[in-house]
């Protein structure tokens, strides 16, 4: 797994404003608030009802486990794979897809900041099996200059939901639309000059089997065709070569340019 | 590339800029990384390999088991006969491939058809196991409601549902006991046929029972084709079973979308066995006291009868509490007789196993060693009397949380010499650091014999594992040991096919069936014959068994 768990679950609290009651040995006790409750605790009618009662009501402690030898047993033991991670994991996924940042600085003069529009991609090559591939892609609005790899570029800066001091943004030449646009054409390009051995692969099988097929399917007529159709659907279905294209997240950030 | 489909993510540059004009709201650029840094942990970057197994750090799997999934996903293309012996892991194999396809993206609605007595069965394994939320059908939630149902073919090949369920596109569809849809003219095999599927998994044990046709069957349903047509497969095969090993072209078409493993080619086999029968005389008073139960038949039916009189084999407590608790409850006659008895249970000395107990672990030495009885009772009374001799031990029992069968399981690594269960628990205890096991009282199914067996037998046990059968001259216990485990030989030759014979002579619960012999007899003598009776008409059609059942290896 490519995050260290422990820190990356107390990051995803405190970023949600939950008070950290204890952190020890891997244990991590936090104090929820409404919000996290009503996304991780699974009890609408609880807050239904108590709401109706105009209460403010009780939102859980979440105790989780997340070092596997730990004997403590009061808690959750929580891992790769768990359902609680795998919860977590959903609700930022689906939560955390747009942004809109700007650098922050310690500036004491006027200080231009250039918008970017960055944009984090999955692609995903579906046949006989299935790959995925994750592209991170900044566009500069001004110039139009591409980089990839972006987040790992960012990821030692700081950023914050409002300017900074002294700092002014420019308006975008381009627009984000447009940058979108050149973003995916280039990844088109990627696609178009791959090698797509997977994909002949899984034609090669969908035609097998369909040759299969139409040999069980020798001399039948009426109800035993609408069968074949069926299941001629259901090969396709299994073996038609697809890539997918989908945007994991993304947003306009304003970096200093220099 | 022409004939590849793209699909483009139209929604997002739309909403994003609907976000800039409302001015929001906006992910913290915390959040944003972190999401960002969730998709990479949980994308696949390779089209092979399994990646559920960093999803379930918490199971052992068997190198087999293993092998059988990737098998099936990566050269069968998620189509496949699981055909394992019984006892391999059919059940964990399916779990894997599920859970495969689940975080690859590529499955997300699923059908699961298992007999009716396994529904809740597989709900629990794949919700405990694999943290697959599957669910049983209810009635007033539509079909297409659930996106992983485990339901019975009984159920949904019933109107309405029948419709319902043919109606919706199932991306996977998974069915136990698959031989019961071999027959092509049956309803549940035109049903099945009918369902749209993208992935589908077969289980059985015994893919060819009678005639090589239903194999034919079998895989019509996965691959059509794939053993030509009706006619030309039954015109050259015709209704033989045998030909498939004659056969070497038909072999080889069946291995591409079947997978079967025996125990003889995993890894199990590497490690022994050593099983001994250890029998245990009562003494005069204990005898004395299990005869004037054994001819006390007033009060109660045989089956109590047979209850009181194992655990009289057992422990006096664990008698004495259940004698106790059926004279004081007032729907029940023959206090009188039974109050005697009960005093009499009072004044016994030590029991005669326990005595023998504490005399083999001398023996054993220092061994780490565990054992297994059916009685709480009898677990207290044990852990209290090898206390008395310096033994230390630890209890066990399904009932323990998580946590606690953890901390007991790590004390009996650390600390105790003996671990003392009442049940196998299922899962959860895997005990291949201890090699010797003490059986102190039989169970009458041998799948639970089998189970205990398992937690220290399993992948992982480097060592010979010695177990000792614990059994009292002269009481039922011996014609159940004499039955089950010397007369079938289950223990050499485990379990094997127990199932499938049972199947074949229409019995359906080993249990229950010695049970009734017990009830059903009047003499110790006729109970004896009626018990040898099944012990030879289930050992013949073991041995026609195993001269026939080696297809397809």
């Amino acid at each position: 797994m490519a995050i260290n768990l422990h820190s990356f679950l107390e990051n995803y609290f405190e970023a949600h404003h939950c008070d950290i009651l204890s952190n020890q040995n891997g244990v991590l006790k936090v104090q929820l608030n409404e919000k996290m409750d009503r996304a991780l605790m699974n009890r609408p009618f609880y807050w239904h009802y108590i709401k109706k009662m105009g209460r403010d009501g009780d939102p859980m402690q979440l105790t989780l486990i997340s070092n596997q030898d730990s004997l403590e047993e009061r808690g959750e033991r929580i891992h790769f794979g768990s359902p609680r991670l795998q919860q977590i994991l959903n609700h930022l996924k689906e939560n955390e897809r747009f942004t809109r940042l700007f650098q922050v600085i310690q500036a004491n003069q006027n200080t231009a900041l250039q918008p970017w529009l960055v944009v984090n991609i999955k692609i995903s090559y579906i046949g006989k099996h299935k790959k995925d591939e994750v592209f991170s892609i900044g566009l500069n609005l001004i110039n139009g200059i591409m980089k990839t790899e972006m987040m790992e570029s960012l990821s030692d800066k700081e950023f914050g939901m409002k300017i900074s001091d002294f700092c002014y943004t420019i308006t975008p030449i381009i627009k984000p639309i447009s940058g979108y646009k050149r973003i995916l054409s280039v990844l088109d390009q990627y696609i178009q000059d791959l090698d797509h051995e997977w994909a002949k692969e899984s034609l090669q099988e969908l035609e097998n089997e369909m040759n299969l097929l139409k040999h069980f399917y020798e001399g039948a007529y009426d109800e035993e065709l609408e069968q074949m159709e069926k299941e001629l659907r259901d090969l396709k279905e299994r073996y038609q070569p697809k890539i997918q294209i989908k945007v994991v997240n993304g947003g306009i950030f304003y970096i200093r340019g220099n | 590339m022409k004939n590849i489909e793209i699909v483009q993510d139209t929604n997002f540059i739309e909403t994003l800029e609907e976000k800039l004009d409302l001015d929001g709201p906006f992910s913290s650029w915390e959040l944003f990384k972190m999401a960002y840094e969730a998709e990479l942990t949980t994308i696949t970057s390779e089209f092979h390999g399994l990646r559920a197994l960093e999803f379930l750090p918490h199971m052992n799997f068997l190198p087999h088991q293993i092998e059988t999934a990737k098998q099936a996903i990566e050269e069968m293309n998620g189509r496949a006969i699981l055909a394992d012996e019984v006892g391999l892991g059919k059940t964990i194999e399916a779990g894997l491939i599920l859970k495969e396809y689940m975080i690859r993206g590529l499955v997300k609605k699923i059908l699961i058809l298992v007999p009716a007595s396994l529904v809740n069965q597989w709900v629990k394994e794949l919700n405990e196991k694999f943290y697959i939320p599957a669910a049983t059908f209810r009635k007033n939630y539509p079909w297409d409601s659930y996106d992983i149902i485990v339901t019975s073919i009984d159920t949904a090949k019933r109107s309405p549902h029948r419709e319902a369920i043919l109606d919706l596109h199932y991306d996977l569809i998974l069915i136990d006991e698959a031989h019961k849809i071999k027959n092509h003219k049956t309803k549940n095999f035109e049903f099945v046929r009918a369902l749209k599927k993208k992935y589908c998994l077969l289980l059985t044990a015994t893919p060819v029972q009678n005639q090589l046709i239903e194999i034919f069957n079998l895989v019509s349903i996965l691959k059509p084709g794939h053993l030509g047509n009706y006619e030309s497969f039954l015109e050259k095969y015709g209704k033989d079973r045998k030909k498939i090993n004659q056969d070497a072209f038909l072999k080889q078409l069946v291995q591409k979308v079947m997978v079967r493993n025996t125990r003889k080619d995993t890894s199990l086999d590497n490690s022994k066995r050593h099983i001994e029968t250890v029998w245990v005389d009562f003494s005069p008073e204990e005898y004395k006291v299990y005869k004037e139960l054994d001819k006390t038949f007033q009060p109660f039916s045989t089956f109590s009868k047979i209850t009181f009189l194992r655990e009289l084999c057992s422990s006096r407590e664990a008698c004495f509490l259940s004698l106790q608790k059926f004279v004081n409850d007032e729907n029940n006659h023959g206090r009188e007789v039974l109050q005697p008895i009960i005093d009499q249970i009072g004044q016994l000395p030590h029991h005669a196993k326990a005595q023998k107990v504490v005399e083999l672990l001398k023996n054993i030495g220092d061994e780490k060693v565990i054992i297994f009885t059916e009685y709480r009772a009898s677990q207290l009374y044990l852990q209290w009397y090898l206390q008395q001799h310096g033994i230390t031990s630890v209890p066990f029992r399904g009932g323990f949380k998580r946590g606690k069968k953890d901390w007991m399981k790590q004390l009996f690594k650390d600390k105790a010499q003996v671990l003392i269960a009442t049940e196998a628990g299922g899962e959860g205890i895997n005990l291949q650091f201890c090699n010797y096991m003490i059986n102190y009282d039989l169970p009458w199914n041998p799948m639970r014999l089998e189970q205990r067996i398992g937690r220290i037998h399993r992948y992982g046990q480097e060592n010979d594992v010695h177990i000792y059968n614990f059994a009292i001259r002269n009481t039922l216990e011996e014609h159940i040991m004499s039955l089950l485990y010397e007369k079938i030989a289950l223990f050499e030759k485990v379990i094997g096919h127990l199932d499938d014979i049972l199947a074949e002579l229409n019995i359906k619960s080993f249990e229950g069936e010695v049970k009734a012999i017990m009830n059903e007899s009047s003499s110790t003598g006729e109970l004896k014959i009626k018990l040898d009776n099944l012990a030879s008409i289930i050992q013949s059609t073991q041995n026609s068994w195993q001269e026939e059942s080696q297809y397809g290896n």
